[in-house]
């Protein structure tokens, strides 16, 4: 066990390594001149032959890498010459907003996505599984910030169900008093009723085009797990004992057919990642994929290449972390199979 | 058990067949597949999309980037069955021009990241030792990036621009035909057929041409059209964001981004045709992969990835 | 021994009467059990033997009303303990199932669930009945059945997982949960086919001495014919999802009546025999059960009645015939003829 843990963290460091010697080699080495690219083309020569010495392109290529993997980290993000302030600090600033509607949005999708893969295969109901399987084709094949646009001119410009783009609240109202930075539950915790209400209204928008894409996988998966594992002899055993069958589903088949779906965390991760840069702008969201957004608008490339690196650190942090996960919840990873007869 | 079950625990006549035969086979599922209607509807609206691209540039008189300003903003109409947009450019035009700039951007990607990938697989799966090692050690480290992420790397270290963008998604989809198409050489490489082959004095090259590029061609043409969609999605997305094509190019996600401000504003057919569009497409190429890999490959043993 | 034809033995454990199962998909319908009748008496043992896909275990599922959509049970009467389960609701069922009629599924590699522990499945199995047993007796008692199956360490080995166990282990367990309540019927599905021999003799020898002692009736389905002269005290052959042959043991090992029976019967390697030449195989393949001949489905295969008209277009009813070794019920045209043949 512990040597399962020890060569997956090894493996970890070493796609950790590798995915920062690719961003460097793509960022700083290949054709493109990086003070350009953090300036922008309207910088004048001066600045850019100081950029150029504060990145240490003037040193050799190994010290260079080591100063960018270094940088990184220590917290040294650089700094934004559009914003007038450190990537870090701007990262800090936005990643609450990010953070709060990146996990509503798990919570809404990936309920949603157990709900139906339930409704399309517990008991025998064909047209009920039809439906949902052309949904999520359909929402699989939806971009999601053309699914935001839709939702907007459906719920906000013609029903007037739904606040417009105007980030978390609306336009002048006061934030709650800040203790978790997420509205949600700052709200609840200062007792302000209404602010939780506004506040989820302004997320249920972008929660749902941002998840749409893993709901529509998630659902597709675990229909295939479901149907996979309820033909299972175990389940059949279970029955056999004198279990109901929503006891016998529910204690065999579901854990059974949820415990390989954690495997795919980090391609919901990615998606929410990436997601975020498409969605945030849609909806005003200020969060760190507007930020990312603006500074690609102003060519404030600073701000992107950290914005890069980060989310493969935490990408690859996530994947370790879900393998160890399984290192604790599935019996047979955790315990070795004993050979003897 | 299942009626299926049953039908399956029925024996099955003769032995595992020899290569020649098992080509035969090959062709009629090729052929399986040409006679399946669930394969066909999607098939049949991408050669709708593909006409739509080829033709309207055509017959359709406006030009998808000539502006006039006095016709901005029209609603959809006779004369603009798609409407305007903000400088009086047809929609209809623009979408089409659209639809030949993705299908043919995406299909470059397809093939790219096929040709590149499904090289570097074979030739790891098939040498083995260090060649192996090393190539695959160098698709974790891709594969250490959310997928659209790596593809934003590569337009800001390269520059921003179609073609960069284009490359960006190529390089993401490396890394899937390699590892497939490695553990399918692995696979093929201890069948018999091909230890026989081999030692009636076959080469290595023979072999490959013969034996292995027939059995996986499946398997990467079931991989290539999810990677298909997947690339037309990744190029809107990037252009939605101003990392890939750029404003005024008639790039189905330049134009929902041109067309957001608008949409709020009640002139809804500037982003929404183009999406839509994106949405067809994309919805039919995830549908031919799945169904091809219902019909080639029952027991789903080529997950993607 | 008597025989499960003796029309006079007292209130059998299990009496079935024109059970038919039928799987609905769109295409065609597949008649799995068809209009299929038996009885099995308290303690008896009945081997149900037949090729892939006879309807074996769609039977053994029919009986526990288990069979799943697109399946269903069309019709018949499974009487048990004086009323028809094939009456009960699902919830009902629940009852029955595990506690009167308990199931040993083929695969002990797939019959336990992976992720939970040995014991806590064998509680289940308890609790099912038993709900406000406290933990603590379940657990002594679950122990108690895991050293009844011969599993040594049993009180630790409870909190082990499927994996850890051999293969042999596991169908112990699977026995052992299916044992839990005293059942008066078990149905027992292929329980050795997953077992190298030794283990398959030891988990029979084990199957042998618990039925003795918890007086239960045993449905064994298999398509091992050795394992039915060892094991069982009666037979029933099943063809295209019907009995055609039901007799004692003796009788369908000396003077196998129905052609099927003895083809069955000569596809068993027999040492003396061996060395003649190689075994002879059924010809053809079993009727496809969404399309079957209107008369015996067995025709286009039998050597007696391939070419005889009769055989193709009327099917043949049960016949009680009396052999030399005993009664059987027999659905051939011939039944009477061969007897009279083998007795000679």
């Amino acid at each position: 066990m512990s040597r399962v843990v020890a060569y997956r963290l090894l493996g970890s460091l070493a796609a950790i390594f590798g995915a920062s010697l690719l961003a460097f080699l793509i960022m700083r080495v290949l054709p493109g001149d990086p003070a350009r690219i953090i300036l922008g083309p309207l910088a004048t020569p001066k600045a850019l032959a100081e950029v150029n010495h504060q990145l240490g392109l003037d040193q050799p290529i190994f010290a260079q890498y080591w100063h960018y993997i270094s940088d990184f980290f220590t917290g040294n993000w650089g700094y934004s010459y559009t914003l007038n302030a450190s990537v870090s600090s701007l990262f800090v600033e936005r990643f609450p907003a990010t953070i709060e509607l990146a996990l509503f949005s798990f919570v809404l999708t990936m309920g949603a996505a157990v709900i139906l893969a339930l409704l399309s295969t517990y008991r025998h109901r064909p047209v009920t599984d039809a439906i949902v399987r052309g949904a999520s084709y359909i929402g699989f094949g939806t971009p999601p910030f053309f699914l935001a646009l839709l939702l907007l001119i459906i719920f906000f410009k013609s029903l007037h169900w739904l606040p417009g783009p105007e980030g978390r609240l609306q336009v002048g109202a006061s934030e709650p008093p800040a203790v978790t930075h997420l509205f949600l539950i700052d709200s609840l915790l200062a007792g302000q009723l209404n602010t939780f209400w506004e506040s989820l209204r302004h997320m249920l928008l972008p929660a749902i085009a941002l998840g749409i894409g893993s709901f529509s996988f998630m659902v597709r998966l675990l229909r295939a797990n479901l149907l996979e594992v309820s033909r299972e002899p175990f389940i059949t055993v279970a029955r056999g004992k004198g279990l109901p069958r929503w006891t016998a589903f529910r204690r065999h088949a579901l854990p059974n057919a949820f415990l390989p779906t954690l495997t795919s965390a980090g391609l919901v991760l990615g998606e929410f990642l990436a997601g975020s840069v498409l969605i945030e702008r849609v909806f005003d969201w200020p969060g760190i994929g507007s930020l990312v957004f603006e500074a690609i608008v102003k060519q404030d490339f600073a701000i992107v290449q950290a914005f890069i690196l980060l989310s493969a650190v935490i990408f690859v942090l996530v994947n370790l972390m879900v393998d160890l996960l399984y290192a604790v919840i599935d019996p047979r990873v955790r315990i070795p199979a004993v050979t003897s007869a | 058990m299942s009626a299926d079950s049953l039908a399956i625990e029925r024996p099955q006549p003769g032995p595992s067949e020899p290569s020649p035969r098992r080509l035969k086979a090959a062709g009629r599922s090729l052929r399986a597949l040409a006679a399946d209607r669930r394969l066909a509807i999607p098939v049949a609206i991408l050669v709708l999309v593909i006409l739509f691209a080829l033709l309207v540039p055509v017959f359709w008189g406006p030009s998808p980037t000539k502006q006039n300003l006095v016709d901005s903003l029209q609603a959809p109409s006779g004369a603009h069955p798609m409407g305007t947009d903000q400088l009086g450019r047809d929609v209809l035009a623009r979408v089409a021009e659209g639809a030949r700039i993705s299908l043919l951007v995406a299909s470059l990607v397809t093939l790219g990241g096929a040709l590149i990938g499904g090289s570097i697989g074979l030739v790891a799966g098939l040498l083995g030792g260090a060649t192996d090692g090393i190539s695959m050690r160098v698709m974790d480290t891709i594969l250490a990036f959310p997928p659209l992420i790596l593809a934003m790397a590569v337009t800001v270290g390269l520059g921003v621009g179609l073609s960069t963008a284009a490359l960006g998604v190529a390089l993401v989809s490396v890394p899937w035909y390699a590892r497939l198409l490695r553990s399918e050489a692995i696979r093929i490489r201890s069948l018999p057929f091909i230890e026989a082959a081999h030692a009636l004095g076959s080469t290595r090259g023979r072999i490959i041409r013969r034996h292995v590029i027939p059995h996986v061609l499946p398997v990467l043409f079931i991989q290539m059209a999810a990677a298909f969609g997947y690339a037309v999605l990744a190029l809107a997305g990037l252009s939605f964001i101003g990392l890939g094509a750029q404003v005024p190019t008639p790039e189905w996600g330049a134009m929902i981004t041109e067309g957001l401000q608008y949409s709020l504003t009640g002139q809804w057919w500037i982003a929404i045709f183009p999406g839509v569009a994106l949405l067809i497409v994309v919805t039919a190429a995830s549908m031919v992969s799945d169904r091809m890999r219902d019909l080639l490959d029952p027991r789903g043993q080529y997950e993607r990835l | 021994m008597t025989v499960t034809t003796d029309a006079s033995s007292p209130d059998p454990a299990l009496s079935v009467r024109n059970l038919s199962t039928v799987y609905e998909a769109k295409a065609a319908t597949v008649h799995a059990v068809r209009d299929v009748s038996f009885d099995l008496r308290p303690m008896e043992r009945l081997g149900i033997v037949g090729e892939s896909g006879s309807g074996k275990s769609a039977l053994a599922l029919s009986i526990l009303g288990l069979i799943e959509p697109p399946g269903r049970v069309a019709g018949g009467e499974i009487m048990l303990g004086g009323r028809d389960i094939a009456k009960l609701s699902d919830r009902e069922l629940g009852s029955v199932r595990g506690k009167e009629i308990a199931l040993v599924l083929q695969d002990p590699a797939t019959a336990l669930d992976p992720v939970k522990t040995i014991g806590r499945q064998i509680i289940e199995a308890i609790a099912a009945h038993e709900p406000g047993l406290k933990r603590s007796a379940a657990r002594r008692r679950a122990a108690e059945l895991l050293g009844d199956v011969e599993i040594s360490h049993a009180e630790q080995r409870l909190d082990e997982y499927p994996h850890q166990f051999s293969g042999g282990m596991r169908q112990r367990v699977v026995i052992a949960m299916a044992i839990a309540l005293n059942p008066s019927v078990l149905i027992a599905d292929e329980p050795t086919t997953a077992l190298d021999v030794t283990t398959q003799a030891q988990v029979l020898a084990l199957l042998d001495r618990l039925v003795d002692e918890h007086r239960t009736a045993v449905i064994l389905i298999t398509h091992n014919l050795g394992i039915v002269s060892e094991f069982c005290d009666s037979v029933a052959v099943m063809y295209a999802g019907r009995l055609v042959e039901t007799s004692g043991v003796d009788h369908i090992f000396e003077s196998p009546t129905h052609p099927y029976s003895e083809a069955l019967l000569a596809c068993v390697p027999n040492p003396e025999k061996l060395a003649q030449g190689p075994l002879p195989a059924i010809a053809g393949y079993p009727p496809d059960l969404s399309s079957l001949p209107s008369g015996c489905a067995f025709a286009p295969r039998c050597p007696v009645g391939r070419d005889i008209p009769q055989c193709h277009q009327e099917a043949p009813q049960p016949h009680a015939v009396s052999g030399p070794a005993g009664p059987a019920v027999v659905e051939c045209h011939f039944a009477e003829a061969r007897i009279r043949e083998a007795s000679r």
